[in-house]
């Protein structure tokens, strides 16, 4: 028991360390900081220079999606990318969604578009395809 | 003795490969603890500050009771904390599975993004075998000790 106080002691300074060298990386609020997240009030507000991106699985995006969406998802990713950066330019915002306020699939293709595509402006949409469906009602 | 020997190379080799596998685990974490932090995220189980902060902890400790195991050093903790972790890495597995959360393990990094739900447990209960065997082995080597 002693040995494992110890060990889980050592950890903790080199874990902590990391905390303190990534700590402009991570939010400890949420998952997504919020300069990358947008209402959809404000989405809206962009009106033309926003691309709406689809991260749910191709059933869903087909059974219905938010009205020029383009489909993006992790399952497709290196076969959809090069559709959607042929509709992309460099004035336009990206907001991507997923399910619901709970699903994590908008956060990662988010993530993946500013990591790996590159792309700047590229956002999240607060309450996700469940705040779309409110806002209709 | 032949026997012996060759009975403490192979224990030896499942400590190598077992201790190996939890720092090299530890270590693809440890280099991108923000996904990692989504990865634990993604389990619905624990507030996101938790998650975050598991998501810088855990990775060390795996790797400090990797290296226990290889190293010889603070073994037992080493392997208790390996024994604990692994349980509750199967357990948050079914649990999410149970709940219908699809989700990424994160336990090797990107390498495992794509692994089902059985490949998972596969591995997770593989590892809590071993680590059961290497108790076992502790065990049986105590008791012998005593009645020598």
């Amino acid at each position: 028991m002693r040995q494992a106080f110890i060990l889980a002691a050592l950890a903790l300074l080199p874990g902590m360390g990391e905390a303190i060298y990534f700590h402009d990386k991570v939010s400890w609020q949420s998952p997504i900081p919020a300069s990358e997240m947008v209402t959809l009030t404000q989405a809206r507000a962009w009106d033309k220079n926003t691309i709406w991106v689809d991260a749910r699985p191709d059933a869903e995006f087909e059974r219905e999606h938010i009205p020029g969406a383009v489909l993006l998802n992790e399952d497709r990713w290196n076969e959809l990318l090069p559709r959607f950066l042929t509709m992309w330019s460099p004035e336009k915002r990206v907001v991507v969604y997923c399910s619901s306020q709970s699903c994590n699939a908008s956060r990662e293709v988010a993530r993946r578009l500013r990591d790996e595509a590159q792309l700047k402006n590229v956002f999240v949409l607060q309450g996700d395809w469940e705040e779309w469906l409110k806002s209709r009602k | 003795m032949a026997q012996i020997e060759k009975v403490k190379f192979v224990w030896r080799i499942v400590e190598l490969v077992v201790g190996g596998i939890f720092i090299y685990a530890g270590a693809i974490k440890a280099l991108d603890p923000i996904r990692f932090a989504s990865d634990i995220d993604n389990y619905k189980m624990l507030p996101w500050m938790i998650a975050a902060g598991l998501a810088f902890y855990l990775p060390w400790l795996e790797i400090f009771s990797g290296l226990a195991l290889i190293l010889r050093r603070f073994y037992l903790g080493g392997l208790s904390i390996l024994t604990a972790l692994v349980c509750v890495f199967t357990a948050a597995t079914i649990a999410a599975k149970v709940r219908g959360l699809d989700i990424t393990c994160g336990c090797f990094g990107h390498a495992s993004q794509n692994w089902s739900f059985s490949g998972h447990l596969a591995l997770d209960l593989t590892l809590l075998a071993a680590l059961l065997a290497l108790y076992f082995k502790v065990g049986s080597g105590n008791r012998l000790r005593i009645a020598v």
